[in-house]
């Protein structure tokens, strides 16, 4: 896995909100690697800037409001900011593909899902009308829609969430993309239908050799189908590294926070965790590190100088990036 | 937490029979009024001070069984004996008596608290629906005192809705709900808009509640780490009807109904204690979706994903039975013609 070329090489992004008096942080120097053919996960709740990178990466950020004040984004070499837009086009669908949270907002309610299928190999100039139809059922049965001949024609609005969420996904991958963008892919849906939509990813991963930057806020999640996470807190990168080792054993204490306020331990007498007070107000970041307000182990340095990106070793010989001025202690499980 | 309260019949405060809730969808032109039975003959006990989890997919009839206990939305059929008095046949005035005994908070702190209210205003509202209850003089201190209760601040009384995170909204809500000191509180997804870290601190404060005050919970939600972790029994249900009820402990540790098997197993578990990868959990897939409400699979509901599924399951509709290897009293309840074993099926 480690020799794998890197993909999607995201440096010091930082995104701004202009709204008003105020500005926004929404990413606040964002660092990680995608490599070929892996799983890689980006972790956090909600305003953390996960979905904020995510539509940065894919150039869907809405300028203005927002503005990429700084950093890189490199897609197999290329820089994606400063591509032009034809060549964006061609990369964009054909080498990465996206499926987002609302599937049913991501759809166009006025055409059939074969037409929209069939628009990625309209639009890159593949096939004939006749083959491009053929291709739309070949994947839609490939993602697991039932009677996928007479499916085609029928419009978003007829399928359950769980069916517009396959739809989708073949929309994503008619092309054969190196990299899958799933934004919360599956927070909408039931259980038993996430269940069959992760197996889905799974096997299509598998089949087409694609990489996966998979957005959750879901731990279980998370650890059943991420090769490396990268855990986000305030619009940075807090801890990264292989998904078992930073979540087994945490050099971060909002992951280790995090871990402690979910239940699903064996013994249910524990009592839950909760990271006190809320995550901060992005126009108004505090000084030093982004959590101290709420860290169980901040001491007077975190109140005042923002902890560096610090590289250690994993258990495995890999990589693990951690920003926290007690990082070893943490690890070590001396401090909480 | 607390282990299970013993039952003996004295101690259920709520006892539902037969409930039933069917919408009909207007019928037009040219298209006839479609019944959709969203909860179909659901019955259970609830004991004072314990909570009942209730759990399933959407669509499977669990906020309604919330929305009609408290009357929210009118019952088809049933009874609800709240001590032996059926909310469901109480006229308005024993209706309100009975509400105060029996509280609802909501998924969603945004939308039910009223956003041009102050919290005390919000809080004390209860007071003025069931001025017995408190003085006028001594609400400002109840109101405060409530606040400290659910981990907020005094000071809070004075501000409105938009100030507050979604954590503590809930926590307003809670503290809302304790303002007539109920007896049964029934939980429709408190936490389900709220991030894991927020999550949490919801579920500590409602734990510490029924430390404290002994309140029945019926806490409803499809996240089921939750749901496992606060309930001391478990009811599963699908498209409208409860297959499976019995202690949280039998239920996650041996499911007896095939879908409650397959809903914990779909379940994405944080499995950190395990040292070696060797062994991954068994998941089963369901095919399929649930089915339309309006037009249930004929016998077993859940015949049409289940893997075991016969004959006989289309034809008749398994009945709830006592699972013979339970060991708790009252013992769990299976609704399935194959049910799994210990021995393994």
């Amino acid at each position: 896995m480690s020799e794998a070329a890197t993909l999607l090489e995201v440096r010091d992004l930082r995104v701004e909100f202009r709204s008003g008096l105020e500005t926004v942080h929404a990413v606040n120097g964002a660092t990680f690697d995608v490599r070929a053919g892996e799983t890689a996960a980006i972790l956090g709740e909600s305003g953390c800037g996960k979905s904020v990178t995510a539509a940065a990466i894919m150039r869907l950020l809405p300028q203005p409001p927002a503005r990429i004040t700084a950093g890189e984004i490199r897609f197999d070499g290329e820089s994606v900011l400063t591509m032009s837009r034809p060549r964006w086009r061609q990369i964009a669908g054909r080498r990465i593909g996206m499926v987002f949270q609302d599937a049913l907002s991501s759809l166009n309610p006025v055409f059939s899902v074969g037409w929209q299928i069939a628009e990625a190999f309209r639009v890159h100039g593949e096939a004939s009308r006749a083959e491009r139809r053929r291709r739309a059922i070949e994947l839609l049965d490939r993602v697991g829609i039932s009677g996928a001949a007479t499916r085609v024609d029928h419009f978003p609005h007829q399928f359950s969430g769980g069916m517009r969420q396959r739809v989708m996904i073949a929309m994503a991958v008619a092309l054969g993309p190196s990299l899958l963008i799933a934004d919360e892919p599956t927070t909408a849906l039931d259980v038993t239908i996430q269940a069959q939509i992760m197996d889905l990813l799974a096997s299509l991963r598998a089949e087409y050799g694609m990489a996966m930057v998979l957005i959750s806020h879901d731990l279980g999640v998370v650890s059943e189908v991420a090769d490396r996470v990268a855990v986000m807190y305030a619009g940075r990168v807090v801890e990264s590294g292989p998904t078992r080792e930073v979540l087994r054993r945490p050099s971060h204490p909002y992951t280790l926070a995090l871990l402690r306020s979910v239940p699903g331990g064996k013994s249910k007498a524990q009592k839950l965790h909760p990271i006190v007070g809320s995550p901060p107000d992005l126009a108004r970041m505090p000084v030093g590190c982004a959590f101290h307000p709420r860290c169980e182990m901040a001491r007077e340095i975190c109140t005042r100088v923002a902890p560096p990106c610090t590289v250690v070793e994993g258990a495995s010989g890999a990589t693990r990036t951690v920003e926290c001025h007690f990082a070893a202690e943490v690890a070590s499980g001396r401090v909480a | 937490m607390a282990a299970s309260p013993e039952q003996s019949p004295g101690d259920v405060v709520l006892r539902v029979e037969g409930l039933r809730k069917h919408f009909t969808t207007p019928g037009g032109f040219r298209r006839q009024p479609v019944v959709v039975r969203a909860v179909d003959d659901v019955s259970f006990d609830l004991a004072r001070g314990e909570t009942l989890g209730v759990v399933g997919e959407s669509g499977c009839g669990k906020s309604t069984v919330a929305r009609t206990l408290m009357r929210l939305d009118e019952p088809t059929a049933g009874r609800a004996l709240l001590d032996g008095a059926d909310v469901f046949a109480m006229g308005p005035r024993e209706l309100r008596r009975a509400r105060r005994r029996m509280q609802i908070v909501f998924q969603d702190p945004y939308a039910s608290l009223n956003p041009r209210m102050t919290v005390e205003e919000i809080i004390a509202e209860p007071w003025d629906i069931h001025p017995e209850v408190l003085e006028r003089r001594e609400r400002p201190e109840r109101v405060r005192a409530l606040l400290e209760s659910v981990g907020l601040r005094r000071d809070h009384a004075e501000r409105y809705p938009h100030q507050f995170s979604g954590g503590q909204l809930q926590r307003i809500g809670v503290a809302r709900a304790m303002a007539l000191e109920p007896e049964v509180l029934i939980c429709d997804e408190p936490v389900s808009a709220l991030d894991v870290s927020v999550q949490a601190q919801v579920v500590n404060l409602l734990e510490e509640i029924q430390a404290r005050l002994g309140i029945a919970y019926i806490f409803i939600a499809h996240d089921l780490a939750v749901v496992r972790h606060l309930s001391h029994r478990i009811a599963v249900m699908y498209l409208g009807r409860i297959v499976e009820i019995g202690p949280e402990a039998e239920i996650s540790e041996a499911p007896r109904h095939p879908y409650t098997k397959a809903l914990l197993s779909a379940e994405p578990r944080l499995d950190l204690d395990a040292e070696s990868d060797a062994a991954p959990r068994q998941r089963i897939l369901l095919g399929g979706e649930v089915p339309s409400p309006a037009d249930p699979p004929s016998g077993c509901r859940f015949r049409t994903r289940c893997w075991k599924a016969t004959e006989l399951c289309a034809r008749e509709a398994p009945p709830l039975t006592a699972d013979p290897e339970s060991r708790s009293r009252p013992p769990r309840l299976v609704a399935c013609h194959f049910p799994e074993s210990d021995a393994g099926s």
